[in-house]
């Protein structure tokens, strides 16, 4: 609570009431924001019988305020009610607010009025809620109806034997709606509805009503019945689903809107997986591959993105046979979005064919998509590679896709840039010295002079990593002189490379190579006449004096190189350079001292 | 200060706002370092040049991972870290107004602290969004009421606006400011003795500055936009060589390149929010000047949808209502 908020200075339900008539809307929303500060400090009883009925007769206002209030009643109200045996009154308010015309509000009031439910005792539904629900039912304009749809699900299971019955009947009802949008919320609802209900009740009521809204004449309602098809399906035995709902899923799959058959696509590894195995091979997997061909670019996008997952449910050899040859296609796909989403999942068809097969018949798949003209392809099979690296061994991988991963090093998009530099210390644990040497040691370095400062940053990282991987002595040979060599570049921005990568791979070094080959021509660049440059120094002086001033070697270095030049720098004409060469100078005197 | 600060920092690079008092300590500590910098503030190269910002956070990020992170990389921001009046048309589907969302109060702020922090860092100049007027009309004073509960954050943020500079020159040679020329103003010196720190006015020098365009006319013209002028190609060279300057860098509107020459090179228009309006389907760019002057821009996308906090995709079934 506020404790500015003081009971006995003011009245706060008229200084609520004289806020909620101002002429200023955001006035009005400031109030309700703070409508459970002033139900506190109303006391229960008055927030209930002078607050609640208040609030009850103002929804005649901006939505915006309308949605704010649905949102508040909503938040464990009842607290500032009297608690939990009082929560009912808060129906009142949110029942108003469930008939008003913005969708926005309706729903927020209809999860305020569930979130309700779930604290009321079933006495107090039966008293209270199921009459609110049959009023909305019954509603004679659509909102209400629409509304009560999302309403039957969180009090079925409280409610006697007798009152189900009406339950189903009522949504039963709202299934055969003569307006589409009742219809809509009714099969929108109709899974969370059907999840309650007895598996006797399942297949004598909730069969039917989705069977209705499944061969509705309006798409927008069919292709909500997808998703309750699934939880249906969820529930019955194979054999029942067979027999009660094969024709209802041949129909969604291809319906003559493409948006159902969006939604069969979106939803098909769901719907697999709830129907069974065996009907998966008899019956979905045809329909699977039409959706794979389907004419619109959204159906194919959305079943591209189930290859995997409902592939897991065939046998190889049926992928092989059944599934590889549209894949193929789909590479050559003339929308980009396609092949995005097929780029994304195709490499998790490798673990599940193995070895021979991911050669035989996807690795040309991959190198294909790799050299897609859209940017995000690209991206998304690089970013995956690792998959199909664990089944044919990186030899195989690298044979094959070297060239283009070469090529991708010099990207348009420094996203494609970067997904390769991450993936470059894997492929050198796995290719060895030599070839790493001649493959791609020049495009590890090229990386420094990127244009894109994070490109550059990961360049760094990724020296750190080759180090680790190769040893100290070939980052002596083959990075350090480069890197050092950038050091005296005429643009600052190379020159500023040169300081954060030694500072990046100093620590995978080892003194004796700091000493002699790195620390002059850092030095060097504490007298850079760019300002950026000098205090990057100094964070790369700390890390040279924190990785080794413990040793004897460094702490001779520190002492005798490191800390002249930092208090140099602290008496810099730069603040920022007298900031970080105090904070480095500070931090080196800890560990040799320490040391 | 500066490690407390340096925590804000890093609680702002998460999107998520610090408290309404670290907002008022911010303000006033702002404001005291923003007072000793010149009506056209003096910057040495190298440094990065960056136009208009709209509160497109996540597109700020975007900026920062290719121009480099601040204090490593110098900024002047000319202008406009707050939406505009386009960026309220509503879009095709309302929903996406709210998910994608502004967020311009951690955009600015942000901005503001790395001012504090790294005052020799990054220059903030004014545009003309950055007012009290535009603000309270344009979406920025309701985000402030939103995510704080009040108008303080707002009105202490446009106190700081008062103080924010008209103009930078970069190494004497190249002058950066939101909107353009003005008839009353012959040499960048003239600029020097406006008292900057009010509202911006509804004309004269200081308003010209910020609202101008460049455009193909000969001399000066009526903006369409009710303030400022259009000037051409012989006002911009005469400025120029009058004030041996060799580029105009300036903002203020859209650049579906990300930027745009005009008039033989003396005048570019940087645009910084890709995508603007997240509709708009233009690419940014940012301008680096290194140590030399010499001039690269860095042409950058929209982040990609998975960086953002809130996912773009919303539930099929309302997308098809
Ligand atoms: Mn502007």
């Amino acid at each position: 609570m506020d404790p500015g908020l003081g009971v006995d200075e003011i009245t706060p339900i008229a200084l609520l009431m004289d806020e909620l008539r101002s002429e200023d809307v955001q006035l009005r929303l400031n109030a309700i924001r703070r409508v459970s500060t002033i139900a506190l400090a109303l006391g229960p009883d008055r927030a209930r019988d002078e607050l609640i009925p208040f609030l009850q007769d103002s929804v005649d206002d901006e939505d915006e305020i309308l949605l704010a209030l649905a949102d508040e009643l909503g938040k464990s109200f009842e607290e500032y009610i009297g608690g939990k045996e009082w929560a009912h009154v808060l129906l009142g308010p949110l029942e108003n607010l469930s008939a008003v015309e913005e969708t926005l509000v309706r729903d927020k009031a209809a999860e305020s009025i569930t979130k309700i439910a779930a604290v009321l005792t079933s006495q107090q539904v039966e008293q209270h809620y199921i009459p609110l629900l049959n009023r909305l039912s019954h509603g004679e304009w659509f909102t209400s109806r629409t509304s009560s749809a999302a309403l039957y699900a969180p009090v079925y299971s409280k409610v006697s034997p007798a009152i189900q019955e009406e339950l189903r009947k009522g949504f039963a009802a709202l299934g055969s709606d003569d307006t589409p949008m009742v219809r809509r919320a009714a099969a929108k609802w109709l899974g969370a509805f059907a999840k309650n209900l007895s598996k006797q009740h399942v297949l004598s009521d909730g069969l039917t009503i989705y069977r209705r809204l499944q061969a509705d004449d309006q798409d927008s309602v069919r292709l909500l019945t997808v998703e309750d098809l699934v939880v249906i399906a969820q529930q019955l035995s194979p054999a029942e689903v067979k027999e009660q709902l094969l024709k209802q899923i041949r129909q969604s799959v291809s319906d003559k809107s493409w948006r159902v058959r969006y939604m069969a696509a979106n939803h098909f590894n769901a719907l697999s997986e709830a129907v069974g195995v065996q009907l998966v091979r008899e019956e979905l997997v045809n329909h699977y591959v039409q959706l794979l061909k389907d004419n619109e670019a959204e159906v194919r996008t959305a079943a591209a993105g189930q290859i995997p997952g409902f592939s897991k449910l065939l046998e190889p050899e049926v992928v092989i046979a059944r599934i590889v040859p549209f894949v193929r296609d789909l590479c050559q796909d003339s929308s980009q979005h396609v092949r995005a989403a097929l780029a994304n999942q195709i490499t998790g068809l490798a673990p599940l064919l193995g070895h021979g097969p991911t050669i035989e018949h996807l690795l040309q798949l991959f190198l294909h998509l790799l050299k897609d003209e859209f940017p995000e392809v690209r991206l998304n099979i690089i970013s995956k590679l690792e998959q199909v690296n664990e089944v044919i061994g990186i030899q195989l991988l690298a044979d094959n896709l070297l060239p283009a991963i070469v090529e991708l090093a010099e990207d348009k998009s420094w996203r494609v840039r970067q997904a390769i530099i991450e993936y470059i210390p894997l492929l050198a644990t796995q290719l060895g010295r030599t070839f790493f040497d001649e493959q791609l040691a020049n495009l590890c370095m090229s990386w420094l002079g990127d244009t894109v400062y994070s490109i550059r940053e990961a360049a760094t990282i990724n020296l750190k990593k080759l180090t680790e991987v190769f040893g100290v002595e070939w980052a002596r040979t083959q990075i350090v002189p480069k890197v050092v060599n950038m050091g005296s570049h005429p643009n600052y921005l190379y020159r500023m490379t040169t300081v954060q990568a030694i500072g990046t791979i100093a620590p995978s070094l080892n003194i004796e190579i700091v000493s002699d080959e790195i620390i002059d021509a850092l030095l060097h660049l504490a007298t850079d006449p760019i300002p950026n440059i000098r205090f990057n120094v100094a964070k790369s002086l700390e890390v040279v004096a924190t990785t080794y001033g413990k040793t004897p070697e460094g702490k001779e270095l520190a002492q005798q190189k490191v800390v002249p030049v930092l208090e140099e720098l602290k008496t810099d004409q730069d603040a920022d350079v007298r900031y970080f060469a105090a904070l480095a100078s500070q931090r080196t005197l800890a560990t040799t001292v320490q040391g | 200060m500066p490690s407390d600060l340096d925590s804000q920092i890093e609680q702002l690079i998460q999107c998520n706002p610090i408290s309404e008092e670290q907002v008022k300590r911010l303000c006033i500590k702002a404001r005291e370092i923003l007072i000793e910098e010149s009506n056209v503030q003096v910057v040495d190269a190298p440094v990065t040049i960056c136009g208009d910002i709209h509160g497109q956070f996540f597109d700020l990020m975007e900026l920062f991972k290719i121009g480099g992170t601040c204090p490593e990389t110098n900024y002047i921001f000319i202008g406009a870290a707050l939406p505009s009046p386009t960026c309220l048309v509503p879009m095709n589907d309302p929903g996406d107004f709210v998910d994608r969302g502004f967020y311009s109060v951690e955009t600015f702020l942000l901005l503001l602290a790395l001012k504090v922090r790294y005052p020799d860092r990054i220059t903030l100049i004014r545009g003309n969004h950055e007012s009290r007027q535009i603000t309270q009309v344009y979406g920025f004073y309701d985000e402030c009421q939103r995510k704080y509960g009040s108008s303080n954050v707002w009105r202490w943020c446009c106190e700081v606006f008062d103080y924010l500079a008209l103009g930078a020159i970069v190494d004497g040679r190249v002058f950066c400011v939101h909107g353009g020329l003005s008839p009353a103003l012959q040499a960048i010196d003239q600029i020097r003795t406006i008292d900057r720190k009010q509202e911006v006015p509804h004309d004269g020098a200081m308003c010209d500055l910020l609202w101008s365009d460049p455009d193909d006319i000969t001399g000066w013209g009526l903006s369409p936009r009710g303030a400022g002028f259009l000037f051409g190609a012989d006002i911009t060279k005469t400025f120029a060589h009058h004030n041996a300057i060799d580029l105009i860098a300036r903002a203020h509107q859209l650049a579906m390149e990300g930027y745009k020459l005009m008039f033989d090179q003396t005048i570019v228009t940087v645009w910084s929010a890709p995508n603007y309006c997240y509709r708009c389907g233009n690419v940014a760019s940012i301008l680096e000047l290194d140590e030399h002057l010499v001039q690269e821009y860095k042409v950058f996308q929209h982040a990609p949808s998975d960086v953002r906090s809130v996912p773009l995709k919303r539930p099929p079934a309302d997308y098809f209502l």
